[in-house]
């Protein structure tokens, strides 16, 4: 007799998976012996004639996924295979063979290495291709050793620690249920997949490999799983309760789903009509497409760090004028935009800033703190805001992070009607006004939010630097996980103080910090009377759905009861039964 | 020997597909070509070596710059800048 093993990691992709393992281990994947064996020769040209087999198998798998409609998998192949054929790559290894080397050993090596080099560069889209140059070093070692990999025989859940894209790509349509990753990243190219191919997808299960090869060995039979994508539930052995609640979560999904896109053609609304203003978090201006799509309602925090990244010299004033007037453009005079001046500090290596290195940069020199003693990098990006208001037709809207004082406030206006003089001066275009509004994530800035709400136009509140503030808990220290919930009431009794500072002045509030995409997060910032939620484009339909499940009233009491509750958790299962029976937070389940 | 340097409009810089559309057309010529990332100072990368194009780490906004030497070079450099300057592939604009 076995119990069911319930293990919880980070959401990946949502749905409900059902099924037996299929076990892939990429540094010792299951092998056959293909029929065609490779004959003896020279290293050197075992490694060319390995490559350019394996740069005919990538191309075959791009044009197989290309003939599906699937264009954008497709062009990760074709990469791929040119990688197979890369001069570099090859002639590494071939040195690395030697005259008498093992081949196979020599391309892992060498792919080993030029993985490493694009693993340290400082941009994410290349980086991530490193797994990519891994896995080409994997497959032409497969050649070389004449063997195959074994791919699952029936529709299946895959547990590993990694799984590449190509792996993906091989197994036939419809035999993987989901992914399950011990490793692996919310961006790895499995989640990406997952959510094209609509399958559920969980990355970072802490302990999933022992609790699933613990299990398969004494019997033949394969280990069943169930997992759930949205909640990053997984449950080893389920047993019929398990699948039966699993089941029954996935009818729920489905509906939900429904409901979601059925909502998606009005503006966010609680169900007794009160409106709340639901905006997207962009990162770069790529990221525009994918929140109109969500239906965002404009941008609630448009990221400008992108521009100031890896790179010798500051952006130019050109530079910046471009890719604030694309997103500008984007959203219309109807769906207002709020870009945030750059958010840098000592945790950044900036070349052309020459930051002195800090023992605490959160403590430290950032943001507007830096325009005390140089504006200069804060005035460009404000002419360039002024200009691309100007060019788009449109009123920009600017915020402030880590504002702190009255005096930050005051030297963010004095800049912004500078910067203004001087393109006035130089005979410029610029916009009509500048909306301006700052960040309030540091608790003096909470405890002045009358003074400060009677200077700008708005506020928006940056939930996950107030908790790692209002609680002295490091947002990136894994031992303090207990203390990084923004629904500790202490950040819920700093909120309402922000939110009455705001009314007192008349100002609107919004909230972009992570809380506000989680939709038992935004009832509670909707009962503190938050006006507005920003959140990433894949969070507004859940957020969209949960206000559209309640009632002002309900909100109000949801928020009263979460101000006078002494921990997180208690507000969690309060707003979690206002989300209805599907939502409610499992007892047995973290938190 | 011939060069030119040529700023990246390419939104995301160049990443797999724009990199596999430069590094597939410097493949078609004799010449060698090489390209350097001006603006993060990196050396010059083989231009027909997608894993040193890539790793050149050329973002949007960066310079960088192409060097030719070799019999068809006239025609490469002019070929590789129009390429560079259509987008490779991409549209700009979106």
């Amino acid at each position: 007799m076995t119990s069911a093993v319930r293990l919880t990691g980070v959401a990946g992709a949502p749905g409900i998976a059902i099924g037996p393992v299929w076990r892939f281990d990429a540094a010792e994947p299951a092998l056959q012996a293909a029929s065609r064996q490779v004959p003896n020769q020279r290293p050197a040209d075992a490694i060319e004639a390995a490559a350019a087999e394996t740069a005919r198998q990538l191309e075959s798998l791009a044009s197989r996924l290309r003939d599906l409609g699937r264009e954008q998998e497709s062009a990760i192949f074709d990469a791929q295979s040119m990688m197979a054929l890369d001069p570099g790559l090859l002639d590494d290894a071939i040195r690395r063979a030697g005259e008498a080397g093992d081949p196979a050993e020599a391309v892992r090596a060498a792919a080993a290495a030029a993985a490493e080099l694009l693993a340290s560069l400082d941009d994410e889209i290349l980086s991530a291709r490193a797994a990519d140059v891994r896995d080409v070093g994997a497959r032409i070692c497969r050649v070389l050793r004449g063997e195959v990999l074994v791919l699952p025989a029936v529709p299946s859940i895959a547990v590993c620690d990694d799984l590449p894209p190509s792996v993906t790509a091989e197994i036939p349509p419809g035999f993987l249920l989901g992914i399950a990753l011990a490793g692996g990243s919310r961006t790895a190219h499995a989640v990406i997949l997952a959510r094209s191919l609509g399958i559920p997808a969980i990355v970072g299960i802490d302990g999933l490999i022992a609790a699933v090869d613990g299990r398969s060995a004494p019997s033949a039979q394969p280990v069943t799983i169930a997992m759930d994508g949205e909640r990053g539930e997984v449950v080893v052995d389920p047993g019929a309760r398990v699948t039966t609640e699993f089941r029954e979560r996935e009818a729920d999904l489905a509906l939900r789903r429904a409901n979601a896109a059925g909502l998606r053609d009005r503006p966010a609304a609680t169900a007794d009509g009160e409106r709340i203003l639901l905006v997207a978090n962009i990162g770069t201006p790529d990221d525009a497409p994918r929140a109109l799509a969500a239906r965002a309602e404009g941008v609630g925090l448009f990221r400008t760090e992108f521009l100031f990244m890896s790179r010798q010299t500051p952006p130019t004033e050109t530079e910046q004028v471009d890719a604030y007037r694309r997103v500008l453009e984007a959203f219309g005079s109807e769906r207002p935009v709020v870009i945030r001046l750059a958010d840098i500090g000592g945790d950044k290596a900036i070349p052309y800033l020459d930051l002195a290195p800090e023992q605490n940069p959160f403590l430290g020199v950032r943001a507007i703190r830096l325009a005390y003693a140089n504006p200069d990098l804060l005035l460009t990006q404000l002419r360039a805001i002024w200009r691309a208001g100007a060019a788009a037709k449109v009123v920009p809207h600017v915020m402030a992070p880590m504002v702190a004082t009255v005096a930050d406030v005051e030297l963010l206006i004095s800049l912004r009607d500078r910067a203004r003089d001087t393109l006035v001066g130089k005979g410029l275009a610029v916009a009509e006004r500048m909306v301006t509004g700052i960040m309030v994530e540091v608790p003096s800035a909470a405890f002045l939010a009358p003074e400060l709400a009677r200077r700008v136009d708005f506020f928006s509140i940056g939930t996950n630097d107030l908790t790692q503030y209002v609680l002295a808990a490091d947002r990136g220290n894994a031992a303090l996980a207990g203390l990084q919930d923004a629904l500790h009431p202490a950040v819920l009794r700093a909120i309402a103080g922000i939110v009455a500072g705001a009314d007192s002045a008349g100002i609107p509030v919004a909230v972009c910090g992570e809380l506000a995409g989680d939709p038992a997060g935004a009832l509670v910032l909707a009962g503190l009377g938050v006006d507005e939620l920003s959140a990433d484009a894949g969070s507004l339909d859940g957020v969209r759905a949960a206000l559209a499940g309640v009632t002002r009233p309900q909100l109000d009491a949801l928020a009263h009861a979460a101000l006078a509750a002494v921990d997180a958790e208690t507000v969690r299962e309060m707003a979690g039964a206002l989300l209805g029976p599907a939502r409610t937070p499992n007892a047995a389940g973290p938190r | 020997m011939r060069a030119d340097e040529i700023e990246v409009r390419n939104p995301s810089g160049l990443h797999a597909r724009p990199a596999a559309l430069f590094v597939k057309t410097a493949a078609r010529f004799a010449s060698a070509v090489t390209v350097q990332n001006v603006t993060t100072g990196a050396a010059p990368a083989n231009a027909k070596s997608i894993l040193a194009v890539m790793g050149s780490g050329a973002a949007r906004g960066h310079i960088v710059r192409l060097t030719v030497d070799g019999p068809d070079e006239d025609q490469a450099i002019s070929v590789l800048h129009d390429l560079f300057a259509s987008g490779l592939g991409e549209d700009l604009e979106a």
